[in-house]
């Protein structure tokens, strides 16, 4: 064990000769996604001791393109908020790209922070099958890489549909070979006026540095509105810790995870065991869904009628523009400090939006930078036009401005 | 109005023709026809017929009583009238007079019944129509409605001749009714205790006596002889349809005497008590052994009211050839049989194979049945041809079978499995075959009980520890000795079910020394648990014994009620709740504040269901049945409170969208293929690696309920 992985592996050699499309590639992931014969306790007493019996679909799909798996690495309680995660350093120390479960905007996030590539591909695309997830309707596999074509070749691994996870929609698949060629310009990309409410001095700075970047390669720039935008908090929120306290109630204590030593009946057995379990920060989210579900589940339903409303309006702005761009994280608001569910809200707030919609959203470094502090480019496409997207963030970050593509 | 010339109704007949009465009570129905209003006025002596007519009431009163409704409690003056020839009503007691009334005072109103109460029609010849199905906790919600039908009426007043007889009886044998307390000390051994918290002794608790054992026993010692009292006791044990928390006892104790005088006593009890039901019981009630209670029966509380007792044929089988008989008898089993006369019409080859045989006798415990149908020149079955000649032979005579007789045997390496399931298929074809007698009363003494019974350590209490052995020369230390030992202990059993038991009391402190060896318990251990009783024993204890018998069950059978609730006022339903209070219910933290009781699940545990209604968190806590501690208080009420007024921003902010719960189409996958999937991983048991705590093959888990 060590700082940085829960679980190291030891032997990940590829057959020799072998030649995938992702050979040589070291690909850490987090102890959440189910990996056979390795621990994968996602940060939770809820799964002391958990070892799982299959691989998840993506690690099926990563071995068999050819992918080193290097280990997993530390994570948050059941991967809500990014205290105690570990990605960055094990990419720091050679993995070549990490496979994070995105449910706020925690790939991206994490990329913004440390100056790499993040990507949250469209909700429904990869399978989550093997996932031990929270937020079933939000969350998706994220991937952080130094550079988009690892992006782009781990994501063609991975998506596509999997009869063993009922929940993705029968629709055509993503086009991936496309994300490779050559992007028309100019795009549209909308600035949403609401989300400039949201941004400091000198985060309104960076931002119209990033943009003025994105002018010099190609892209036409133009203010859009989405009147609801302030509300992507409280519906994700409302809506999250539902599914979240929804999800954990397979928390049991029976098949398996921690049991606690007290419990002379059913009832007490599972109160201790679960109070055990879960850690305090988890517990007030999972205290916040059970309120909504049991106490106000009308409040449930109106977060999904004001998501309706939110995808609705997401929609249409996409009739005028291509893409929407946006900061990635706030300065001052650091999730890896993040000790409250208020505080975890707080530092994802630019990259919520997304996961409501289950829209693709990719983080482009050395964009959105001033006086040295870099605070991310995210740009936002429509659901399932990923192809397209990781196109647009490849111009963006790889195009020298007035000249070639570098 | 004068009540105190107030007469009762049902007590009313001819002879009070031309009386002028005042009556009072309830209108258990009405029959209005026009011009003349009838009514039946019940209480609690009975039923009589009111008139109302402009004739002899006049116009007043006439409209006063158009506006009487069921169950109004009023007053009459009128005049005891001789009915008209064919108008009488042999349904009731006073059907042959009717009152013609000429006062009326409305004394109460009442509201809409939740159910009909009248039992009684107005019309001869014609039963009162009554809804069945009024669900008992309906009946128990508005109990002092339910109570107010003359059937409930008769069965409170039936109980109290009951509990009158017993006094009038003990009083005549010199015996004494002595209350003992109903607060008093938790003992570990028997049911489980309901316990009472004490304010002056913050996290101490008196309990609810189990039973007055120990205190009748002082009593003993108190020189009072012979004591008697009807008493509450209370046992917090699992759910029975025809169990309650609280349940009075006929508890009696005397010294000085011995068996034949509490068998002599208690059948002549019973028998008065038997009577006020107009059951006669035939004396002396028959004795049978423990052991031959079990050997014909399977059950220490046999049903005689029909045959089909057991035959053993163990000893038919010694040389077998038949494999599984060999086999059994090889471990040193047993094999018994029944015979169910004359029944193999109705009990087929495939009643008998698939059902007994494959279904309801394995629910029994046994893991087979033998069955064979007496048939003209001998036996048939499905495995009668691997019996020699001899054993048919043997079956038949053993049996006393003749042609249409079915006879069944269990065989089981453990004679007590043996019993037992024998003894509930015995029942079971009783009940199915229609050979339990209705209004047969068969009380019989069960005797000579084992004083121990064996368990995994030792030894245990089959009654209680203070009863005594039938002889006192035993080595405490020797097990298989213990086990021998006959208790002075007997039941009073009718009809299947035990009507209550007692016991001669060990009166020597040393006896009761070496009892509590045998049991395991150091003089320590005794001392903390009865130290009180037996130092009791210390000062001259005399030879004494007693019984107790449960009066609802009693009641219940000498009114052969279904229930033992029709014979208790105010009882709680097969759930322990009462419907018409909502005991138990939830109280205030402030009143577990001031009993010290806040705290009582340690350092930051909730309490479940305590104090949820006044705290959300806590609410919230024991739905998602997640523990919290102190220290996360302050975090979950913040984020709860940040909840609430997400709720409310999200209200405001609704609109009419439909709710989206998913940004995909949501469609129905069906599995293909129609067999059920087993997981490869169950197959392996790979699918216990993960389990916290596994036992054989199954998920270990805690009891479902306590």
């Amino acid at each position: 064990m060590s700082d940085i992985y829960t679980y190291k592996n030891v032997s990940s050699d590829v057959p020799a000769g072998a030649v995938s499309p992702l050979s040589g590639v070291r690909v850490v992931v987090q102890p959440n996604i189910s990996v056979r014969g390795w621990p994968c306790d996602a940060g939770s007493g809820a799964l002391e001791g958990f070892v799982p019996l299959q691989d998840a679909a993506v690690i099926t799909r990563l071995k068999s393109a050819g992918a080193l798996l290097a280990g997993s690495s530390r994570m948050s309680e059941l991967g809500f908020g990014l205290v105690g995660e570990t990605t960055v350093r094990a990419l720091e120390e050679g993995a070549d790209v990490a496979v994070m479960t995105d449910t706020m905007g925690e790939a991206r996030v994490t990329a913004a922070a440390n100056g790499l590539f993040g990507f949250k591909p469209s909700f429904g695309v990869v399978s989550r099958f093997g996932l031990i997830g929270l937020v079933p309707s939000m969350e998706c596999a994220g991937l952080v890489a130094r550079d988009l074509d690892t992006i782009v070749d781990v994501m063609t691994a991975i998506a596509g549909k999997d009869p063993n996870d009922p929940s993705m929609p029968d629709e055509p698949a993503v086009d991936l070979a496309s994300a490779r060629e050559g992007f028309e310009c100019p795009f549209r990309a909308g600035v949403v006026k609401e989300s400039m409410d949201l941004l400091n001095e000198t985060e309104v700075r960076s931002f119209k540095a990033g943009l003025a970047r994105m002018e010099a390669v190609g892209a036409v720039i133009q203010e859009v509105s989405l009147p609801g935008y302030s509300l992507f908090r409280t519906v994700h929120n409302t809506v999250a810790s539902v599914e979240a306290s929804s999800s954990a109630g397979k928390y049991d204590s029976v098949r398996f995870g921690h049991r606690a030593p007290q419990g002379k009946n059913w009832n007490e057995m599972y109160l201790a065991s679960r109070g055990e379990s879960f850690r305090s920060l988890v517990k007030a989210f999972l205290f916040q869904g059970a309120f909504f579900q049991f106490e106000d589940y009308g409040a449930f339903e109106d977060a999904c009628r004001i998501r309706n409303r939110l995808v609705g309006e997401t929609m249409d702005v996409f009739r005028t523009v291509d893409f929407l761009v946006f900061p990635t994280r706030r300065t001052g608001h650091d999730p890896w400090e993040a000790a409250s569910v208020k505080a975890v809200y707080e530092s994802f707030l630019l990259t919520l939006p997304a996961n409501v919609t289950g829209s693709p959203a990719v983080q482009v470094p050395a964009c959105n930078v001033d006086g040295g502090v870099d605070i991310g480019l995210q740009v936002m496409g429509k659901r399932l036009d990923d192809a397209r997207l990781l196109c647009a963030a490849s111009a963006i970050a790889y195009t020298v401005p007035g000249g070639n593509a570098a | 109005m004068i009540f105190s010339e107030r007469l009762h109704c049902g007590l009313l007949g001819l002879p009070d023709v031309g009386a002028e009465v005042l009556l009072a009570g309830w209108v258990d129905a009405l029959r209005d026809h026009g011009e003349v209003l009838f009514i039946h006025l019940r209480d609690r002596s009975g039923i009589v017929q009111v008139v109302f007519s402009p004739e002899s009431s006049g116009t007043v009163v006439c409209a006063a009583a158009g506006g009487l409704r069921a169950e109004y409690c009023i007053c009459v003056k009128g005049r005891v009238v001789k009915r008209i020839e064919g108008t009488e009503n042999p349904g009731i007691a006073t059907g042959e007079i009717e009152v013609a009334a000429t006062e009326l005072a409305v004394l109460s109103k009442a509201g809409t019944l939740p159910f009909q109460i009248s039992e009684k029609s107005m019309v001869a010849g014609v039963s009162a129509k009554r809804d069945e199905n009024v669900s008992e906790d309906l009946r128990l919600q508005y109990r002092y409605l339910d109570l107010r039908r003359p059937t409930m009426q008769d069965h409170l007043m039936k109980r109290h001749r009951v509990a009158k007889v017993v006094r009038d009886y003990l009083d005549e044998q010199g015996f004494v009714e002595v209350e003992t307390p109903m607060l008093t000390k938790s003992t570990p051994e028997g049911a489980r205790d309901y316990l009472v918290p004490s304010r002056h002794y913050p996290k101490n608790f008196y309990a609810l006596p189990q039973s007055p054992q120990l205190f009748k026993q002082l009593l003993m010692v108190s020189g009072m002889e012979r004591y008697f009292q009807i008493v509450r006791c209370f046992r917090d044990e699992d759910l029975r349809p025809n169990r309650q928390p609280e349940f009075t006892q006929l508890d009696l104790e005397a010294s000085f005497i011995d068996e034949e005088f509490l068998y002599s006593l208690f059948e002549e009890l019973t028998v008065r008590m038997f009577r006020i039901g107009g059951v006669e019981l035939p004396r002396p009630y028959p004795r049978m052994t423990w052991l031959d209670a079990m050997n014909a029966t399977g059950s220490d509380r046999p049903d005689l009211r029909f045959g089909m007792t057991f035959k053993d044929a163990t000893d038919i089988f010694t040389n077998t050839s038949y494999g599984i008989f060999k086999q059994i008898l090889g471990r040193g089993g047993c094999i018994k049989g029944i015979n169910v006369k004359g029944q193999s019409e109705r009990l087929s080859k495939n009643v008998l194979q698939n059902e007994y045989a494959k279904e309801i006798v394995p629910g029994f415990g046994a893991k087979g049945m033998t069955w064979m149908r007496v048939v003209d020149g001998g036996l048939e079955s499905n495995i009668v041809q691997f019996f020699s000649d001899a054993e048919r032979q043997a079956i038949l005579e053993r049996f006393e079978a003749e042609k249409g007789d079915v006879i069944l045997m269990i065989a089981d390496p453990s004679w007590s499995l043996v019993c037992s399931a024998l003894g509930q298929l015995r029942l079971h074809l009783a009940d199915r075959l229609g050979l339990i007698p209705g209004d047969v009363y068969y009380p019989l003494w069960v005797t000579d009980f084992p004083l121990f019974e064996a368990t995994e350590h030792g030894v245990t209490s089959s009654h209680h520890p203070f009863t005594m052995p039938d002889r006192t020369d035993f080595d405490p230390e020797n097990v298989d000795e213990l086990l021998t030992l006959k208790s002075r202990a007997y039941d009073l059993v009718m009809n299947g079910e035990e009507l209550g038991g007692g016991s001669i009391r060990i009166n020597d402190r040393a006896l009761q020394n070496r009892i509590f060896k045998a049991l395991g318990l150091s003089d320590a251990e005794a001392g903390e648990k009865f130290g009180f009783f037996l130092k009791a024993l210390e000062y001259g204890a005399p030879p004494h014994g007693g019984i107790a018998l449960g009066m609802d069950r009693v009641v219940a059978m000498i009114l052969g009620t279904p229930s033992i609730r029709e014979v208790i006022a105010f009882p709680k339903n097969r759930s322990a709740y009462c419907p018409l209070t909502d005991a138990p219910s939830t109280v205030a933290s402030a009143q577990l504040a001031e009993l010290g009781l806040l705290d009582l699940g340690g350092a930051g545990q909730v309490l479940p269901g305590t104090g949820e209604q006044q705290d959300l968190v806590d609410r919230l806590s024991w739905v998602s049945r997640i523990a919290i501690d102190v220290t996360e208080q302050a975090d979950i009420k913040a984020a709860v409170a940040d909840a609430l007024n997400m709720a409310d921003l999200v209200r405001d902010n609704a609109g009419n969208d439909e709710p989206m719960f998913s940004v995909v189409a949501v469609e129905n996958h069906t599995r293909g293929g129609t067999a059920p999937r087993v997981s490869e991983f169950s197959q392996t048991g790979e699918i216990f690696k993960n389990a916290p705590a596994k036992k054989g093959g199954f998920f270990k888990v805690a009891a479902v309920l306590e």
